[in-house]
């Protein structure tokens, strides 16, 4: 049941209308109505993977509780260990076991030691990389006496399996969720209109901007070895606003949706595109797995203290377990690599924490420099992007070779029987509305509000992608 | 609450008005075309006179050669359309005699899509603009799943097929930019010289008493349209060639001209022929049911 749909279209209504009118008496009958009404929106997926959902779930709230209650350190260990185990043992079977045995047998057969690998037949569960992180900081943030743990095992279920960031996030934090969860929600009418306008946006990025760019973009790069550079320049672009539409787009509907249930999500997207250098771009891109990172992995493993080599170190370990999360593939440790190698200038010079504030642009000598860091950061980002949408890593060298061999710069017909350039002029539209509301949730609200929705509503239905790519690429991961 | 919901009644109002006031426009703009596509230019004209009426899918839109009719004196258009099913070509003569159109013979490409009863999206999709506006477009597709959706609810039909109707089409429409569909009479010749997939397998499909099939034999005898159909050639390396005996046991009327064109060098790919095969095809058609007409 894709949020894009025309089954989730009824589907939310009716969810919305009972939760307010039938379950809205105290906070449990609201959280539990959440927790069925989640499971069920998994179960549309498959509903065999609901066991799974339920036993991370189960995994996390009891070592939760038996973390908190032991007061030997050993024992407390052996739970927190046990709870790790289970949850990356999930991820590392149904996402990374195929990759890892595959990978081996490779390794072995170009040194001359022929194998075939022992692969699983398993299909990768929707969102497991979404809901597993969940638990995942949960039980570290007890086991570091961040957080106490939920005892009421409803809540807990709740702050897991929530429909709207089940199966692509944003990736929440106990210390963030669990307290709103907690309490009665009362029906707010402003928040609940941010709700539809972040919705409608939402919409907007997904099928008329992601969707639409995607069947370029998948033109090109389906095609690279005969495009000439112009296309397979505009290749990568195109490519940058469907990831980019496609799951901030997803991010905005589920945050807009879960206004209209009286929760307040962590934001994912910041207008990352308008960053100025690398290191701004991932404090705007894909938020909740970023800081997560920065939380969970990075401070740990010492951060930004501590000699030039061990920061570079842990730079690398973050960029590349990043990637990695992304999805068993060596595309993705390409990518995460490449954007380390892109931070590592701004932390050697100390310059990773400069443009800290949004972007401006004035008539001035200073807005040229700014402008052009913009396009910089964006053009590093596409071409870091070649790699992460390519099946392999020699398909993205030969894609980033060609645009500079297959020298010409005119426009292509493409397979999916349309001119390379004819998106530019949407693309740019979508990149000045995005523009002027960069201090804004979404570009909606404010004046003229009404006839702002009016054209987004005007948009998705004439300009949306409808016939192909229903799916959001973040799903997959 | 109670204004949350004026709010959503109001927005949902506003989509209301939108997909109608576009449904219009994008409707009206297809009526008033008949330049780029096969399909509006049957809808939107009168009534016209022919000697020959080519119908099928692109093994006919490839395979006939209206010029070589043209020259024996016979008025002819090739309606075939590239992957149109046997639903399509009873539609479109379906609104051919809706038109009154004066038709001596219709020569319809039956062969592989005896096969099956189903709709072919991408051309089926271009009589959607104009359901609201012909009884015969609106019953030929009552019987689809989908019927009530694309009847009832305003321009979900655009947006169900969006890749074929929707905002580009209609644009292009609007500004009538031209395509080469039209050209040569309807007929569209494979000229490239790059040899393509001259391997096919067939044995999977199984010819059936096709119901598009009986309608389009019903059109012509209520409207005195003499109708031949025909079989077309392919390639030598297909597996499965008994599906043209099989075609035949079932209908027994239908001319297998299967084998009539031999050798590689006269197809495109296995299952179209190129401009030469289609000339040499064209000819054996006109030498065996207009020549020996022509004669007596």
């Amino acid at each position: 049941m894709f949020f894009n749909s025309l089954t989730f279209a009824i589907f939310l209504p009716i969810v919305f209308l009972l939760y307010w009118f039938v379950f809205s008496k105290t906070k449990s009958t609201q959280n539990a109505f959440l927790v069925v009404v989640s499971y069920y929106f998994y179960s549309c997926w498959d509903w065999r993977f609901l066991f799974l959902l339920l036993f991370s779930t189960l995994i996390c709230y009891f070592t939760g509780i038996q973390i908190e209650k032991s007061t030997q350190e050993r024992v407390r260990k052996l739970w927190f260990w046990t709870s790790l185990t289970a949850n990356i043992g999930f991820l590392a079977i149904f996402k990374y076991y195929n990759f890892f045995a595959f990978s081996f047998s490779e390794a072995l057969n170009s040194i001359g030691l022929h194998s075939s690998p022992l692969l699983l037949n398993v299909i990768l569960p929707v969102g497991i990389s979404f809901y597993t992180f969940h638990g995942l900081s949960y039980v570290i943030d007890i086991y570091y006496k961040r957080i106490q743990s939920e005892k009421n095992v409803v809540d807990y279920a709740l702050f897991v399996s929530y429909f709207p960031l089940l199966v692509a996030g944003p990736i929440e934090r106990a210390t963030h969720l669990l307290p709103e969860i907690k309490v009665k929600r009362t029906f707010n009418f402003e928040k609940a209109k941010e709700g539809v306008y972040q919705i409608i946006w939402g919409l907007v990025k997904k099928v008329v901007i992601a969707d639409t760019c995607a069947t370029y973009a998948n033109a090109v790069f389906d095609n690279y070895s005969s495009m000439n550079s112009l296309s397979l320049i505009l290749g990568a672009v195109y490519f940058a606003f469907q990831i980019y539409g496609d799951f901030s787009g997803y991010s905005d509907m589920a945050l807009g949706m879960s206004k209209l249930f009286g929760l307040d999500l962590l934001r994912n997207f910041n207008y990352p595109y308008f960053s100025r250098d690398i290191a701004e771009f991932w404090r705007r891109w894909h938020i909740s797995l970023s800081s997560w990172f920065r939380d969970y992995l990075y401070i740990p493993l010492g951060g930004s203290r501590g000699s030039k080599i061990k920061q570079v170190r842990n730079v690398f370990i973050i960029f590349v377990v990043s990637g990695f999360w992304h999805g068993a593939n060596w595309t993705f440790v390409a990518w995460g690599f490449i954007n380390a190698m892109y931070f590592l200038p701004s932390l050697l010079l100390g310059t990773n924490r400069t443009n800290m504030e949004t972007a401006e642009l004035h008539w001035d000598f200073n807005s040229i420099k700014v402008f052009f860091s913009i396009l910089a950061t964006f053009s590093i980002t596409c071409l870091a992007w070649i790699f992460f949408r390519a099946n392999t890593i020699q398909i993205a060298f030969d894609y980033i070779g060609k645009i500079f061999t297959n020298g010409t710069f005119a426009s292509q017909f493409l397979q999916n029987q349309r001119y390379s350039y004819e998106l530019l002029l949407l693309v740019l539209a979508f990149v000045l509305v995005e523009w002027n509301s960069r201090y804004k949730i979404e570009p909606i609200s404010g004046k003229y509000s009404w006839l702002k929705m009016t054209l987004c509503l005007l948009a998705i239905i004439a300009l949306g992608t409808y016939a192909d790519y229903k799916e959001f690429i973040y799903f997959q991961f | 609450m109670q204004k949350f919901l004026t709010l959503v009644a109001k927005i949902l109002l506003t989509l209301l008005v939108l997909l109608m006031a576009l449904d219009w426009a994008y409707t009206t703009v297809y009526l008033h075309s008949s330049h780029r596509g096969k399909v509006e230019k049957i809808f939107n004209s009168k009534a016209e006179n022919f000697d020959v009426v080519i119908l099928g899918s692109s093994r006919a839109n490839n395979h006939f050669v209206p010029e070589l009719f043209e020259k024996k004196g016979l008025k002819t258009f090739n309606y075939g359309m590239s992957g149109a099913h046997l639903f399509e070509a009873s539609l479109m003569l379906k609104l051919m005699a809706e038109r009154n159109y004066k038709i001596k013979t219709v020569i319809l490409e039956a062969d592989l899509g005896l096969c099956n009863e189903k709709e072919s999206e991408m051309i089926a999709a271009k009589f959607l603009p104009y359901i609201h506006h012909s009884e015969v477009i609106k019953n030929h597709f009552s019987g689809q799943a989908d019927f009530n959706e694309l009847y009832y609810i305003p321009f979900y039909r655009y947006i169900d097929f969006d890749a074929l109707i929707g905002f580009r089409e209609m644009y292009q429409t609007a500004t009538d930019k031209p395509t080469n569909i039209l050209d040569n009479q309807g007929y569209h010749p494979l000229t490239s010289n790059k040899p393509g997939n001259m391997k096919n397998d067939i044995r999977a499909l199984k010819p059936i008493r096709n119901k598009y099939y009986e309608e389009i034999k019903q059109i012509c005898k209520q409207n005195n349209y003499n109708l031949i159909t025909v079989m077309t050639p392919m390639c030598t390396n297909v597996k499965g060639l008994d599906y043209f005996e099989k075609a035949n046991k079932i209908y027994p009327e239908i001319y297998n001209l299967e084998n009539v064109v031999e050798g590689d060098q006269y197809f495109s790919s296995c299952g179209h022929m190129n401009d030469a095969g289609a000339r040499m095809f064209t000819e054996v058609v006109i030498n065996r049911f207009f020549e020996t007409k022509q004669k007596q």
